[in-house]
């Protein structure tokens, strides 16, 4: 598994715990604890996310560096690195 | 308004083509119990929910359900990737790939495009709400369907994940719907399209 790989499972694990929490707060509003979780997860990704971004390109459109149009850059999520084109 | 964050929910990388898997899995694209049928149906019964949960819970699971819908995109394109027509002619996708080719279209495995017959959106909070439980229920079994045949570890292992996602749902929508009947007037019990009545007796008719 190549870095970018990892980081990304890495940055899709919290971010999948922190979804998780999102939806169960619409039914449990008033849940403390699980909004403190959220909050603690959201602090990770925000971290992770930049970590990210700067080595392999923008995952979100409102990434900061339009240096060069990286968003335009493969491979695309759905794209197996192996496969050439 | 949406935008797009270039990731999938979960990794998806099929280092083997299958047609013939594909074949079965593209029903969770188009087909009746599919991805896009949930994320439509609940983006569309939003708008004449009630109370705050329920809105944002219809909002985030329909949000959710696009993103498996890229999911199972992902996995039919990387199913049906470098096969030789020969292949594909063995595989029983033949008939797709005249129409369509290595295009991923909205299909149900048994060929029939996807329908909105499917969506149900009654404007009516708890016939959608039941219906959202019956409907992520049925996506599950579509799943354990597809595990049956799919013994590629690289298809199941996202199946596994997919087939998940929807016993989450279904307990979302179930907390939703107590929070709605936990709502109703104790006269009004067995209340019949109680959004649409609240919104007539508000302006006095």
């Amino acid at each position: 598994m190549s870095r970018q790989e990892r980081m990304m499972r890495q940055l899709s694990s919290m971010k999948f715990a922190a979804w998780e929490l999102h939806i169960f707060l619409d039914t449990h509003p008033g849940n403390c604890e699980a909004a403190k979780k959220l909050e603690e997860y959201r602090k990770k990704i925000s971290e992770l996310t930049r970590e990210y971004e700067e080595a392999f390109g923008p995952i979100h459109e409102t990434h900061n560096d339009t240096s060069r149009w990286a968003w335009i850059s493969g491979p695309w999520p759905w794209e197996n690195e192996e496969d050439d084109d | 308004m949406f935008v797009y964050e270039k990731r999938l929910q979960y990794p998806i990388k099929i280092k083997n083509p299958n047609p013939a898997l594909a074949k079965l899995i593209i029903s969770q694209y188009g087909g009746p119990h599919g991805e896009i049928g949930a994320s439509l149906r609940y983006l569309s019964q939003r708008y004449s929910m009630p109370y705050p949960e329920l809105k944002a819970i219809l909002t985030d699971i329909g949000t959710e359900e696009l993103g498996h819908l890229e999911m199972v995109g992902a996995i039919v394109y990387q199913l049906t990737r470098n096969v030789s027509p020969e292949d594909i002619k063995k595989a029983g996708w033949d008939a797709y790939f005249i129409d369509h080719t290595t295009g991923v279209y909205p299909v149900a495995a048994s060929g029939t495009p996807f329908s909105a017959d499917g969506l149900a959106v009654t404007g009516d909070p708890i016939a959608d709400l039941n219906e959202n439980l019956a409907a992520e229920q049925k996506a599950r079994l579509t799943y354990d369907n597809i595990l049956r045949y799919a013994d590629d570890p690289d298809v199941r292992d996202p199946i596994k994940f997919l087939r998940e996602r929807e016993i989450v749902h279904y307990q979302r929508f179930g907390e939703g719907l107590r929070i709605l009947t936990d709502k109703l007037d104790s006269r009004n019990f067995y209340a019949f399209n109680p959004s649409f009545d609240k919104a007539k007796k508000a302006k006095g008719n």
